[in-house]
């Protein structure tokens, strides 16, 4: 006989995708019109700047958003890419797989990370216009193929339909999606402002965006090189988790527990392993898989009583002063730019990151938006390279730029003409949230940022200074060259003679240093 | 007797002001930026001058440079008032103190934030030069007080006797210093606070009587009376006699009359009549003519007590009479005399006021 919990459980487990996408939709950003448009387009934009990054090439990446009728909410996006191509048999799994993809247990700093990107996208459309993904790939074997792609919610799984093959050169990969409950418009949330953002941080991409009006906009590449791929990092044996640890052991290939450690984390040597067996009690010549968690809570307790070499930083990929510079000059022509990437530090007591910052001054620097109180200082915030724009107050990057005193520098965030661009680059960011758009509180991470703007802020303030100076020099100049031709008039005409020639006076005065005058 | 010099004034201040445009263009020539020296006006260098008995300038100034961004508008401005000036005398003609201002919105350096800025140039240049603003040819707004008596004068080519200008008399003009004293046939000077006591004497033919001026002040004295009476002092060589209330503030525009005001001190050289004599109202006149009094008020006292410690007042007369008059803590007006008869003051007191002061 059923009970009426197997009853309960059974449509449990039947919704299980579907429900769990609908309860963590908001989590994963699918919440209000226009964020969950920009959502996908981040998602699809941040998988092709991946796999171009990944396969050297100069991505040329398309976006366009057109409507499919009358109803303002029901819309069509398209992104498609130049980059290496899905191989068919991976269609299913990447657009049609929730937690699939090639980025897990790998500390790998890249856009993406948890492989809910794309294959939530194709969720969303799949849930408010029932429609399926239309997939057309190629990866330059001469092949198009074009698929469509629905997510199977019972078993979690993709779907292809009504497959055409092409022959063709062309090369890369396009997604189209159907949306409804969604709204375009171009506000600081939107997918306008979102990939003016991504283009800044990543100067190497040419992005074209056509917009349900008709509106092509093309944020044309500065640089011609594409960022190395980053390098996988293993594991850092400080700020390991013990669940980390048996994860990393039930799929170890080593024949004992002492070769897994060696094998799969960093600055383990011999010697090491001999002190975390003598430390844990653990012994480590048994197989990897028989690890208890127990024995690995005992192994991390181990861990962080010791001492290591710091982790590699080798790994990470940041933009670089120059590019973030050329960058910000293209978008902003500001008057003045300067930008900073940092060395490596670490967080959590072994997670390497970077942080980069760039100012932007003058211009079409800060704030954009119209109405009283709207100018003044405007942040960009991104974790490697990928834009962050929503839940801006909750994120470190906030609070460190607010914990610092722009007066000193001659700034007033109120009201000056500024854009600052931050990055934090980092093969693990500690989200606030699986939405991925607020980075947290860690103090190491919280100093560097401070540290990071100060530095610019103070070539900035250089700057300001030289600028008042000239300023002064120059009105100063003109007020001598105004009165004294008056003074030379006036007493030639009191005392009878002819005007004498000023020149040498004048040039004396307007050459000394402001109120030098007496 | 040829009693103006107006001619050599003029000439004068327009040597003045050329040597002012000298200074500058030499340094101009020599390549240094000109400086002007102004004669600082602060209270702290307004010095009581004992030996000629009036308030004058200390020796400090300020430099106004045109190598000072601050200052280099202001010279400019300063020296723009000085040729304005040299126009209007050269051409002989006479300007007010807002006529320039408003002249001044079509200068070059643009024009002045309200008159006071300009105002304070021409205080500046009378200082820097040491000649009146009169000379400058810059007129004040108000007319100068009535004269009555034998007093013939030449005022644009007219002939103007003071007996026959009618019982108003003859105005002193702003222009004061272009007025020539053609003739005078009075011995004396009397001027009077009140225009009331000014026609009683006149209808008591007081100038007669007393072979006097009759000079009625309105109150404080303006520039012009002012420079009337020194001038009917120096250059006809009358001792000049004062006739104000008995309270303090008629003891004080017989003062400002004798030793100049604070405020004027750069320029009290051509205005202060040193040796003229306050004959009256006094404290002692309260009690001895047992005059109808009024309380002195607060301010009263508190005047009283504020001319006890200035140094104009230094002398045992002035002491004497202030501290009588707040002893008795009553004041009296100059009119107070008609307790016994419209012309007694005019029959009895003066007269002993003069034998008093002349000793004859």
């Amino acid at each position: 006989m059923k009970t009426l919990a197997d009853e309960l459980f059974r449509e449990f487990r039947e919704h299980s995708v579907s429900e769990f996408f609908r309860k963590n939709a908001a989590m994963l950003g699918y919440t209000g019109k226009v964020r969950s448009l920009t959502t996908v387009v981040h998602e699809a934009v941040t998988n092709s700047l991946d796999a171009c990054e990944e396969a050297g090439i100069l991505p040329d990446i398309k976006v366009e958003i057109r409507r499919v009728d009358e109803d303002p909410e029901h819309l069509r996006v398209a992104v498609e890419d130049n980059g290496p191509g899905i191989p068919e048999k991976f269609i299913p799994s990447v657009f049609g797989k929730m937690l699939a993809g090639t980025k897990l247990h790998r500390l790998l700093q890249q856009r993406g990370q948890q492989g809910i990107g794309i294959s939530g996208a194709v969720m969303f459309a799949q849930i408010t216009s029932g429609k399926p993904a239309l997939v057309r790939t190629s990866t330059g074997d001469g092949r198009v193929v074009e698929v469509e792609v629905s997510i199977n919610v019972d078993r979690n799984e993709g779907e292809v339909h009504g497959k055409r093959v092409e022959e063709g050169g062309w090369k890369g990969t396009r997604v189209e999606l159907e949306l409804k409950e969604v709204v375009y418009q171009r506000s600081r949330y939107s997918p306008f402002h979102y990939l003016e953002m991504t283009s800044v941080a990543n100067p190497h991409a040419r992005i074209t965006l056509e917009e349900p009006d008709g509106t092509k906009t093309v944020f044309e590449r500065v640089v011609k090189e594409v960022p190395l791929p980053p390098e996988p990092m293993p594991l850092y044996p400080k700020g390991l988790m013990a669940d980390d640890l048996l994860v990393l052991c039930r799929s170890s290939k080593s024949r004992t527990l002492a070769g897994a450690l060696t094998g799969e984390l960093s600055r383990m040597t011999k010697k090491k392993v001999e002190e975390v067996e003598r430390l844990s009690g653990v012994r480590l010549d048994k197989k990897p898989q028989e690890l208890t968690w127990e024995e690995a809570e005992r192994i991390v307790k181990a861990f962080r009583q010791m001492k290591f070499m710091a982790p590699s930083s080798s790994g990470l990929r940041p933009i670089g002063r120059e590019h973030i510079e050329k960058s910000l000059r293209r978008m902003y022509e500001p008057e003045f730019v300067s930008a900073v990437t940092r060395e490596p530090k670490f967080y959590r007591g072994g997670i390497p990151f970077v942080v980069e910052v760039g100012m932007a001054y003058g211009g079409k620097a800060g704030r954009k938006e119209e109405g009283e109180g709207m100018e003044g200082m405007e942040l960009l915030r991104f974790a490697n390279r990928a834009p962050l724009i929503f839940d801006q107050g909750g994120c470190v990057i906030t609070s460190a730029l607010r914990s610092i005193d722009w007066g000193r520098y001659g700034l007033n965030p109120e009201a000056s003409p500024l854009t600052v661009f931050v990055n934090f680059c980092s093969a693990y960011v500690p989200y606030t949230s699986a939405g991925k758009q607020s980075i947290a509180e860690e103090p190491e991470v919280y100093e560097e940022l401070r540290f990071a703007v100060m530095d610019v802020a103070r070539e900035l303030r250089f700057y300001l200074c030289r600028k008042t100076r000239q300023k002064e020099k120059e009105q100063r100049a003109g007020i001598f060259e105004k009165f004294l031709p008056i003074i030379a008039q006036k007493a030639s005409s009191l005392a009878g003679e002819e005007p004498p020639d000023i020149r040498p006076v004048l040039k004396k005065v307007t050459g000394l240093e402001p109120d030098g005058g007496e | 007797m040829e009693g103006s010099e107006g001619g050599s004034r003029k000439q004068r201040t327009l040597e003045k002001l050329g040597k002012l445009g000298k200074g500058v263009l030499q340094e101009l020539r020599e390549g240094r930026p000109p400086r002007l020296k102004v004669p600082s006006r602060g209270t702290s260098n307004i010095v009581y001058d004992e030996k000629h008995g009036y308030y004058v300038l200390g020796p400090r100034y300020e430099v106004r440079s045109a190598s000072s961004m601050a200052q280099v508008k202001k010279f400019a401005q300063t020296l723009c008032v000085a040729d304005f000036c040299r126009e209007l005398v050269t051409k002989g003609k006479f300007a007010t103190l807002r006529e320039m201002y408003y002249t001044a919105e079509g200068w070059e350096p643009g024009p002045f934030r309200d008159q006071d800025e300009s105002d304070l140039l021409v205080e500046d240049l009378e200082a820097m030069l040491g000649v009146k603003r009169e000379d400058l040819a810059l007129m004040p707004e108000e007319d100068g007080a009535a004269v009555f008596g034998d007093l013939t004068v030449r005022e644009e080519g007219v002939t103007i006797n003071a007996l026959k200008a009618g019982r108003g008399g003859y105005t002193i003009p702003p222009t004061i210093d272009e007025v020539k004293f053609v003739k005078c046939g009075a011995k004396r000077v009397i001027a009077i606070e009140t225009m009331g006591m000014y026609h009683r004497f006149v209808q008591e033919e007081a100038w007669k009587k007393f072979e006097a001026l009759i000079v009625g002040l309105k109150g404080q004295a303006a520039r012009a009376t002012r420079r009337f009476l020194k001038r009917a002092r120096e250059e006809l060589g009358l001792p000049v006699y004062l006739f104000c209330d008995g309270d303090p503030f008629g003891y004080h525009i017989g003062m400002v009359i004798i030793s100049g005001s604070a405020k004027l001190a750069y320029i009290n050289h051509e205005l202060a009549v040193p040796d003229a004599k306050y004959i009256g109202v006094t404290a002692s006149d309260i009690i001895d003519y047992k005059l109808p009094t009024d309380k002195l008020r607060e301010l009263d006292i508190a005047r009283l007590k504020q001319l006890q410690k200035d140094p104009r007042y230094n002398t045992e007369f002035w002491q004497r009479e202030i501290r009588k008059m707040l002893e008795l803590g009553k004041k009296a007006e100059q009119q107070a005399f008609a307790k016994y008869g419209l012309e007694y003051v005019v029959r009895e007191y003066l007269p002993a006021k003069l034998r008093e002061v002349e000793g004859s």
